[in-house]
């Protein structure tokens, strides 16, 4: 409800007004996504990707230290786990407005091919991770030599 | 490791209206804190992906409008497999008032969060009045 310009009203407008706000909170529940426009989801969110010779996972990790991240690889599991510190604030802050959220994460991803584990790197830039997974051997395509009778 | 309660995602698309678009690409509404101490103000906001390059604060009016640009180019030669979010600009405005001192507003942006630092005004700095005896 926004705001609404106030006028000399009888007694009947208010009632007018109740229903009003009934279909709307009836509009709210009912709604089949109470967030419109938001995506909620885990965190962190992530790509998969891949080219002919690596999987690349990146995930969305802003303002979180190297050192809090724990990423492994069993398998074709990945697994990226964390902490988001919040930031050191004194004492004497007082929060106007918080939406972004702290906390410990951990989540695994089934990766879409077989990869080679020995040889996984990661790298983190302006808060993005960029984990990239070299394809093992038998997963990559291999031409098939026809040979003649 | 302590439990605490897992950060969330939140991303909504907005329709740029006062972001200058320069590029393809959709735009989103970056989440963000803001704190204030005796000093200052601080405003945090997420933006991944967003370097110290393509990041453009400015102050209009009593507007602080910011624009943060992402680069797509890494996905030229991959496929996506699976995508949880997308990848888009981000803008968000502040309105200020003139409790800021305005020529003193610091940012800096490191691993995908910038923060703004807005110092208060002289005149609105809490001070003690001292009592003069007589």
């Amino acid at each position: 409800m926004g705001l609404m310009k106030w006028e000399r009203t009888g007694p009947l407008d208010s009632l007018t007004h109740i229903q009003k706000e009934m279909s709307d909170l009836l509009d709210i529940l009912s709604s089949t996504s109470p967030m419109e426009g938001y995506a909620s989801m885990e965190f962190p969110p992530i790509i998969v990707s891949a080219n002919e010779e690596h999987v690349f996972v990146r995930a969305e990790l802003p303002g979180i230290k190297i050192a809090d991240l724990d990423i492994q690889v069993v398998d074709d599991v990945l697994t990226i786990k964390g902490e988001r510190k919040s930031v050191a604030v004194t004492a004497k802050a007082t929060y106007l407005r918080r939406e972004r959220n702290y906390g410990t994460f951990a989540r695994s991803i089934m990766l879409p091919e077989k990869v080679d584990v020995e040889r996984v790197s990661a790298s983190y830039k302006n808060g993005v991770l960029l984990v990239k997974l070299p394809k093992a051997a038998e997963a990559k395509p291999k031409q098939v030599v026809i040979q003649k009778a | 490791m302590e439990t605490k309660e897992h950060p969330t995602v939140e991303k909504k698309k907005i329709t740029p209206d006062k972001c200058v678009v320069t590029g393809k690409g959709e735009w989103y509404f970056p989440l963000s804190d803001i704190y204030e101490t005796p000093d200052n103000f601080t405003i945090l906001i997420d933006m991944p992906g967003v370097g110290t390059d393509n990041i453009s604060i400015d102050l209009r009016d009593n507007e602080l409008v910011i624009n943060g640009e992402v680069s797509q180019e890494a996905y030229t030669d991959e496929k996506v497999v699976y995508n949880e979010y997308n990848i888009g600009h981000y803008h968000r405005h502040f309105v200020i008032s003139d409790a800021i001192n305005r020529d003193k507003i610091e940012a800096k942006i490191s691993d995908g969060v910038l923060s703004l630092v807005l110092p208060k005004a002289e005149h609105v700095k809490p001070r003690k009045i001292e009592v003069k005896t007589e």
